[in-house]
């Protein structure tokens, strides 16, 4: 068997020009030279991987670039796409039978990572052998929030996934109404409407309720939210929990960023939890009334046929929003503050490989692993008419060509949230959700307990009393 | 001869069947391989002790009643129109029919569309009528009368078809030698067709109950059973415990409720469908 050293893959990184005779494109040779040598791409030659995942714009141009990564490495790739409730079925039940139907897994830090971490290999395996590609620029290039929030668990030693996509809920507004009404509202409103980082939440209750009196023609309503009975609803609610300080465990944020399997007792009764609430239910009260059965696609779909003037969403949704009717008259910012911060909660996600996968299996997950979080391939996604995310490297934004996406008219709109997201991707503005085991049953505890005072049903104090008392049940707090 | 198909029926019916029992009383684990863990009838006490269950076991009775009651005499309805046709019957059934091809899922995703309170359909025709102006799919109360009218929309050609074939049994003889006697429309519905299809009548409840009790797509669909659990029947409950918390075992215990329940209409159906024989 080929043994390949710390010499090869130098030789590798410095074999530009030999690679690019061999005809395997631009792509190719950015990535060898990036990554190691020829050969070691081709040792898991002729194998063949499955890879389930979310159906995400990332996948999605992915999967419209296998060529390439199949002409490099030689490894056929299968793709399978699903909703994120199904993958973690699946995922779940192949843990179960112990068997690798799938051997890449797009593992969601709470659905799946905290609960079946010891089911992913620790990637520091193949970052430690020299005998497979580097990661280019280390792993220190990906975004390091997000590296921590979707790679491991508990500790930094163990690496379990490579930061894959990265969704952030931002404040996506009308931009032409907020120029168009300016004077009018700041006359109205007493303060500067435009958002900015010292917009706080009040403001953006005062703002919403301006324009549902009815005082721009274009829009019905002033805010629109994804306050379904669903997961979008703790999405929703957490912007406001952490603005306003709050958080649903002690020590919120390590929580979020590491994750635990012992959380200790629920934080909701806290006072600014409490506070937190009560503005939610306040706010929602000026929202659409649509907001309640929208999830993240019905209030973007929402917006996008002018019912309202402005949403916290994912910042993703730009990419749809900007080849829509709305095209250019939509503006980007970090969600409001709260009296703690702004805070823009997270949802991104990691790749990893199944443990239960063969050793020649793994191997070639780890080359795909390489390749779909590169620098390369994430501006390839970028650039990809079927759609693509958002990058999860440093080193991407530091492009030329990205930087100056990130103004209109752009060929990548999902950069025009660039300046946004690197604000709200910052330790004080990130939003982390806490990553544990329990999370899907403590996640529909919130979403319920919400939804039941957003229909009258309970007051703010119940709601995050309730709340509270059935989380600590489920966590054994 | 039929002993092999026999014993591979069982194997495929009993295995499972027994294991769902035997889970019930184990606290399973899907990490490093299918892992049980005995704990006695903890996940049954839990059953009978958590008010979610409660509360998805009322919701899913109203949610019973209304659709198969409402299904059942809108059904008879249409099935004694069409019935009362001289012409075109043909193509009025096919057309009636129609909804009962649609997958509950595209029922479902037809249902949010239609009722979506920016674009929706239906949700302008009511907001314009002045009979709804609130979020149809997002209110409690509406959002399960707006459930309950999906499934009534699709199965409701179903029971009217079963009847449909009922009444082709009714003897006509009997009803010329009524009209000859001046009896009314009524009461020869009333004393005649009725008493004729009752059996019938029996089959397609038994049907459609045994479908209302597992009920799910339109429902995880449109509602996801909310608005605050106002929708969440007895099925969706099961659905987060088995294949979002995957605590099997108290899914396991909760699926076995629901089969016994299902039994228990079943068999209630048919001892009335026997003295229904018996008397006739």
């Amino acid at each position: 068997m080929t043994q390949f050293k710390r010499r090869d893959i130098l030789k590798g990184m410095g074999g530009l020009a030999g690679l690019s005779l061999m005809g395997a494109g631009p792509l190719r040779t950015a990535l060898a030279q990036g990554m190691a040598s020829d050969e070691a791409w081709k040792q898991a030659s002729g194998t063949t991987i499955q890879f389930i995942s979310e159906n995400t714009p990332p996948t999605t141009a992915i999967a419209a670039n296998l060529a390439s990564f199949q002409e490099l490495t030689g490894i056929t790739v299968n793709i399978t796409e699903m909703q994120l409730g199904a993958l973690v079925q699946k995922v779940a039940l192949d843990f179960g039978a112990g068997r690798s139907a799938f051997d890449v897994i797009y593992a969601d830090p709470y659905q799946v990572l905290a609960p079946y971490h010891r089911g992913l290999v620790d990637l520091n395996t193949f970052i430690n052998d020299d005998q497979q590609p580097v990661v280019p620029k280390g792993i220190e290039d990906f975004i390091p929030t997000q590296l921590a929030a979707a790679g491991r668990f508990k500790d930094r030693e163990s690496l379990y996934t490579l930061p894959y996509d990265c969704p952030t809920m931002i404040w996506i507004y009308r931009r032409d109404l907020f120029e168009k009404y300016h004077d009018q509202m700041q006359q109205d409103l007493g303060f500067d409407p435009t958002p900015s980082d010292s917009t706080t939440w009040e403001q953006y209750y005062q703002i919403a309720e301006w324009f549902s009196n009815g005082n721009a023609s274009e829009v019905q309503y002033g805010t629109g939210h994804q306050a379904q009975q669903y997961d979008s609803l703790m999405c929703d609610f957490s912007n406001v929990l952490f603005a306003y300080g709050g958080d649903y465990f002690a020590n919120g944020q390590q929580v979020g960023l590491l994750g635990t399997d012992s959380p200790g007792a629920c934080q909701l009764t806290s006072e600014p939890a409490m506070e937190a609430a009560r503005f939610y239910q306040k706010l929602l009260k000026v929202a659409h009334p649509g907001s309640t059965s929208w999830d993240w696609t019905g209030v973007a779909n929402a917006f996008q046929n002018g019912e309202f003037a402005m949403m916290p969403e994912w910042h993703e949704f730009a990419g749809s929003l900007e080849s829509s009717q709305l095209q250019g008259k939509i503006g980007y910012a970090p969600l409001p503050k709260g009296p703690a911060r702004s805070a823009n909660l997270w949802g991104g996600t990691g790749i990893g490989i199944n443990a239960n996968a063969s050793a020649e299996k793994q191997k070639a997950a780890w080359l795909f692993l390489v390749w779909a979080t590169s620098p390369q391939t994430q501006l390839m996604g970028l650039k990809s008419e079927v759609g693509g995310g958002t990058p999860t490297r440093q080193s991407v934004y530091a492009m030329p060509e990205v930087k100056a996406a990130s103004t209109p008219p752009t060929d990548m709109p999902n950069m025009l949230t660039a300046d946004t997201m690197l604000t709200a991707w910052q330790d004080e503005h990130i939003g982390l959700r806490p990553k544990i085991a329990q999370w899907n049953e403590v996640d529909t505890v919130i979403f319920t307990e919400l939804s039941k005072m957003l229909a009258g049903q309970m007051s703010p104090e119940e709601t995050m009393q309730s709340a509270k008392q059935r989380i600590d049940r489920i966590v054994g707090a | 001869m039929m002993s092999p198909a026999l014993f591979l029926l069982a194997l495929i019916t009993l295995v499972p069947f027994f294991s769902i029992i035997w889970m019930s009383f184990n606290d399973v684990s899907l990490m490093g391989g299918l892992a049980f863990e005995f704990s006695g009838l903890d996940n049954w006490q839990r059953v009978f002790t958590d008010p979610d269950i409660r509360s998805s076991w009322l919701i899913s009775l109203v949610y019973f009643l209304a659709t198969v009651g409402l299904e059942m005499v809108i059904g008879t309805v249409m099935a004694l129109l069409v019935y009362s046709l001289t012409r075109g019957s043909n193509i009025i059934i096919s057309l009636l029919l129609i909804p009962m091809f649609i997958a509950p899922v595209i029922v479902g995703l037809l249902g949010r569309f239609m009722l979506d309170p920016s674009h929706g359909l239906y949700a302008w025709l009511l907001n314009e009528t002045g009979l709804f102006d609130g979020n149809i799919l997002g209110s409690v109360g509406s959002a399960m009368v707006a459930v309950i009218l999906m499934d009534v929309w699709e199965w409701t050609p179903l029971v009217a078809l079963i009847v449909l074939a009922g009444l082709a049994s009714v003897p006509e003889d009997t009803l010329e030698a009524a009209e000859m006697d001046g009896a009314k429309y009524g009461q020869k519905l009333l004393y005649i067709i009725l008493p004729s299809i009752s059996n019938i009548l029996l089959v397609a409840l038994l049907i459609r109950a045994m479908d209302a009790i597992r009920f799910f797509a339109i429902i995880f669909i449109t509602t996801n059973g909310g608005p605050a659990d106002s929708t969440k029947i007895i099925p969706i409950r099961l659905y987060d415990i088995a294949f979002r918390f995957f605590d099997l075992g108290y899914a396991a215990a909760v699926g076995i409720t629901m089969l016994v329940f299902s039994i228990m209409v079943a068999t209630a159906f048919t001892k009335l469908l026997k003295r229904q024989e018996t008397s006739s």
